[in-house]
């Protein structure tokens, strides 16, 4: 294949007269199951293959996709005359930033690759599962998702770039509907990797574990009761931190968005006290995890706050050169349908050096929010998170569960009411919706904010 | 080889099977920051073989339409089916049915050229050129798709057709203030977008936007646009229709066909050949013929929606509301076309007349609602404040409550319907209700 796609690109380069080229194909063999309620709806082996290219012709771009591999250079051909009618209509031209190129083999840490498990384990592991959850006689109805992926993805480019992936990754995520009474509740759970293989399922989450924690969820929803509306002190804990994280803070540092959102004249200046860090970075076990983004630059760690200071921000080639600074490999794309946009990968507070009991021993009257269900932010960084998990803090101690509230605020003013980071840690496996679907990651230490953030 | 013989290849493995193609293009451009950034051209081709064999599922899915390796396919299901535990409950695929005339399609959405969307996009941004005002996103395009249903009783149902869109996000900047994001957009089955209207409505909202209001916390009158009344019905709402949570006791309806869940303003119906809808389906993604199904009527609920397993569970007909996740393979109940119905009077008119009150265009994080009990927890952004029949300025709030105890004080449904491409599509006028408790900021 390998060959062919170069074969491709000097044709291309023959014949065309661009800026930038670039092929990315994909050949990814995957299963998909879906059980619900002790059928499985979804029992499927899936072959995804194609061709995503990328042409930059008078300073505008053309994308097309196929997954007509034989019609490779029609496909070229097409990107390059959709480059040139965008071209007609642009002012700026767009410019990318200069790389190193790399010519790299990325090959996966996983030690059990899903591919070589066979599917009746698959298959056993979603039932025990399922039968874990069920053995609470509150839980009502369990769909659970699980998704694996082996294969490889080929990048190359007009500049020599020139990047070989074995492809891998495993997702699971669970919804159980619990009901006593006429009291219905729900709770999701979601987990995944890029690095860890089928060993994950054994050593990180086992089902056990799993089991455990979305009976709990349930639990504390069907007990909750409605909080006092307004704003009060708020303990968020690590999944409830990185959700915040990443929805309200973390879409405002990709260059794209920044450029839009109040980030952009707060650069360099103080937005938090000095004892909050928060990082985009490679993480152990995070789900957003790579060597090289879809435009083969290598991945970096940035910090984004650093000791309260607004520094770092996500960038592909053309928003580096816009901003002139560095490219820092976050340029990703979900599969070869979609050009590559900047996305986060593992967004995270770093830990600071509170415990737990004495970040809540002084609050006469507030909530722990330890789960969430849906999050969303705007540009000027106002954020909603759905609450599914959390509790009353009563004279210096967790009382009550609550149920179906939600969490918001403005995350550049909440920022400066952080009074307390944990000396602990935590991180969420999830997916990210910005018209393309991401594998993401988020999380950090506890957490208290002494206001910004109103509960109801 | 043809379709058919294909069938008739998976007999030799399978009691039943089902084959679906996909093939989709589509074309479009996108904006940002006031211009025109990528002009894409996407096509995809999925065909997706679903199989039974002594009730045991098997599924697989390819990027292909190619006969041979529908074949491939054909054998790869029969061996994940083979591995799966039957289901006991299994009955059968649908059989034939019969369907309405299909929608006339235009064909120049087929064809249209990308070229045609980036003059449109600059039409766009030139007309939102003002100053302290950024397109800081927006995009137009078309697509176009073909579809082929058949499976081994006999089904065969091939469907084509289009439609176009155009949506703009404003940012307003002024003296250090960053407006939200305000959406504009038009979605239709033909290229006669109103570029034009959408600007000036988006244009309109970021002025409001700028003059900031506070709100209170109390209960008032709160008016629900569109986007926001369509966002919250769909995750707090419309799940409870489905029959599979009937089965399951999951669904708040469970016990409530032909009881009012709302006062009889509310009408609520899926209806895909509705004549603004641009989800115009004559099948599902199972071949069973689509139609109009009535969910709420004067504020009775009416009755659940189905696709073919959970409907011969269940010992009823699937009601045409299966429809299939391209990437599972997996059949599940969904809407076609969800409509509303609208009011006698004009949103104008209704604003006219709140004393006090407030307008909403967008919800926050409507997706983070309960489905299983309806409740909700969300922010009002972008909103309005009304005082006197006017617009004053934007302003946010968090409106958290119970879906069905919101519906019954609906008091006014506006005249204009708005269509959404949001699961499918969605035909949506705005609604007003009373005595809705906020909590402001």
């Amino acid at each position: 294949m390998e060959e062919k796609l170069e074969n491709a690109l000097n044709w291309a380069l023959e014949k065309f007269k661009a800026e930038y080229i670039e092929i990315r194909y994909e050949n990814i063999s995957k299963n998909t199951l879906e059980l619900k309620d002790g059928t499985f709806t979804t029992f499927a082996g899936k072959g995804q293959m194609g061709v995503a290219i990328r042409v930059l012709a008078d300073g505008a771009w053309g994308f097309s996709s196929t997954n007509r591999v034989e019609n490779l250079e029609k496909a070229i051909e097409s990107a390059y005359k959709l480059a040139k009618a965008a071209a007609k209509a642009k002012k700026e031209k767009i410019q990318l930033a200069e790389i190193k190129t790399n010519q790299d083999i990325v090959k996966s840490k996983m030690k059990i690759k899903p591919r070589d498990v066979s599917i009746e384990e698959k298959v056993e592991r979603l039932m025990d599962l399922e039968a874990l959850l069920k053995e609470d006689k509150a839980i009502k109805s369990t769909w659970l998702r699980y998704e694996d992926a082996s294969g490889e993805k080929i990048l190359i480019t007009n500049e020599g770039t020139k990047i070989k992936w074995d492809l891998n990754y495993i997702w699971q995520y669970v919804w159980a509907t619990g009901k006593e009474g006429e009291k219905l509740a729900a709770a999701r759970d979601e987990v995944g990797a890029v690095d860890y293989g089928w060993e994950f399922f054994k050593e990180r989450e086992p089902n056990e574990e799993v089991a455990e924690r979305v009976i709990r969820k349930v639990h504390a929803q069907l007990q909750g009761v409605g909080p006092k509306r307004g704003e009060f002190p708020i303990v968020a804990g690590p999944i409830v931190v990185g959700i915040i994280a990443h929805e309200a803070l973390g879409h405002l540092a990709e260059a794209d968005l920044t450029i839009n959102s109040p980030f952009k004249d707060l650069i360099g200046k103080q937005v938090a006290p000095e004892y909050v860090t928060m990082s985009e970075r490679i993480v152990e076990g995070g789900f957003g995890n790579d060597c090289y983004d879809d435009e083969g630059v290598p991945v970096k760690d940035i910090h984004i706050i650093e000791n309260g200071i607004l520094k770092g921000i996500m960038l592909n080639r053309e928003y580096a050169h816009k901003w002139n600074m560095e490219p820092n490999g976050h340029a990703r794309a979900e599969n070869y349908t979609y050009p590559p946009i900047i996305r986060m990968r593992n967004t995270i507070f770093e830990p600071g050096d509170w415990k737990f009991e004495e970040i809540i021993e002084d609050i006469k009257f507030g909530y722990y929010v330890v789960d969430f269900r849906g999050g969303q932010a705007q540009l000027n960084s106002a954020f909603q998170v759905g609450v599914q998990e959390g509790y009353m803090i009563e004279n210096g101690e967790i009382t009550k569960p609550i149920r179906d509230t939600s969490i918001s605020g403005i995350a550049i003013e909440a920022l400066k009411k952080i009074s307390a980071v944990g000396n602990d840690f935590g991180l969420e496996m999830g997916r990210c919706g910005k018209g393309q679907t991401a594998f993401v990651s988020s999380g950090g230490p506890h957490m208290r904010f002494d206001g910004g953030i109103v509960i109801g | 080889m043809k379709m058919e013989e294909l069938i008739r290849f998976g007999e030799k493995f399978f009691d039943e099977l089902e084959i679906a193609v996909y093939k989709n293009r589509d074309a479009s451009v996108n904006i940002e920051l006031n211009e025109v950034s990528t002009s894409a051209l996407r096509e995809r081709v999925v065909s997706v073989v679903r199989g039974v064999k002594e009730k045991k599922l098997g599924v697989s899915i390819i990027d292909t339409a190619d006969k041979e390796k529908i074949k491939e396919a054909i054998e790869r299901a029969y061996k994940m089916a083979k591995l799966n535990k039957p289901d006991e409950r299994w009955i059968s695929l649908p059989e034939p049915g019969k369907y309405k005339k299909p929608r006339k399609v235009d064909k120049e959405l087929k064809e249209v050229s990308p070229d045609y969307f980036v003059e449109l996009a600059r039409r766009g941004i030139e007309l939102a050129r003002e100053e302290g005002i950024v397109v800081a996103g927006g995009g137009g395009g078309a697509e176009w798709g073909e579809s082929l249903i058949m499976n081994s009783h006999g089904v065969n149902v091939s469907q084509e057709g289009g439609g176009a869109f155009f949506y703009i996000e404003l940012v307003g900047m002024k003296e250090g203030r960053v407006t939200p994001g305000i959406f504009e957009f038009d979605a239709k089955l033909s290229l006669n977008l109103e570029v034009e209207n959408v600007v000036k409505n988006a244009l309109q909202k970021v002025k409001w936007a700028f003059k900031v209001e506070k709100s209170k916390t109390e209960e008032a009158k709160v008016i629900l646009e569109p986007w926001a009344i369509s966002s919250l019905l769909s995750y707090a709402l419309f799940p409870a229709f489905s029959g599979e949570k009937l089965v399951k006791g999951t669904t708040p309806l469970a016990n409530k066909i032909n009881e009012n869940i709302s006062n009889e303003l509310l009408a609520i119906y899926d209806d895909p050949l509705h004549e603004l809808s641009i989800n115009p389906v004559i099948a599902d993604d199972e071949g069973v013929p689509t139609r109009r199904n009535a969910i709420i009527e004067k504020g009775v609920f009416k009755g659940f929606i189905w696709d073919n397993y959970w409907a011969k569970v269940y010992g009823v007909e699937s009601t045409g509301n299966g429809k299939r996740n391209i990437s599972t393979g997996g059949i599940n109940i969904g809407l076609h076309n969800v409509v509303i119905e609208s009011g006698k009077r004009t949103l104008e008119e209704i604003i006219g007349e709140v004393e006090h009150g407030y307008l909403v265009d967008g919800f926050q994080g409507a997706h983070s609602s309960n489905p299983d009990n309806g409740n909700f927890a969300v922010v009002a952004n972008p909103a309005f404040l009304i005082e006197n029949g006017e617009i004053k300025g934007s302003t946010v709030f968090m409106m958290s409550g119970n879906v069905y105890e919101l519906l019954p004080n609906l008091y006014e449904v506006s005249k204009e319907q708005k269509v959404l491409p949001f699961g499918g599509s969605m035909v949506v006028p705005s609604m007003a209700f009373e005595n809705v408790r906020i909590a402001g900021k």
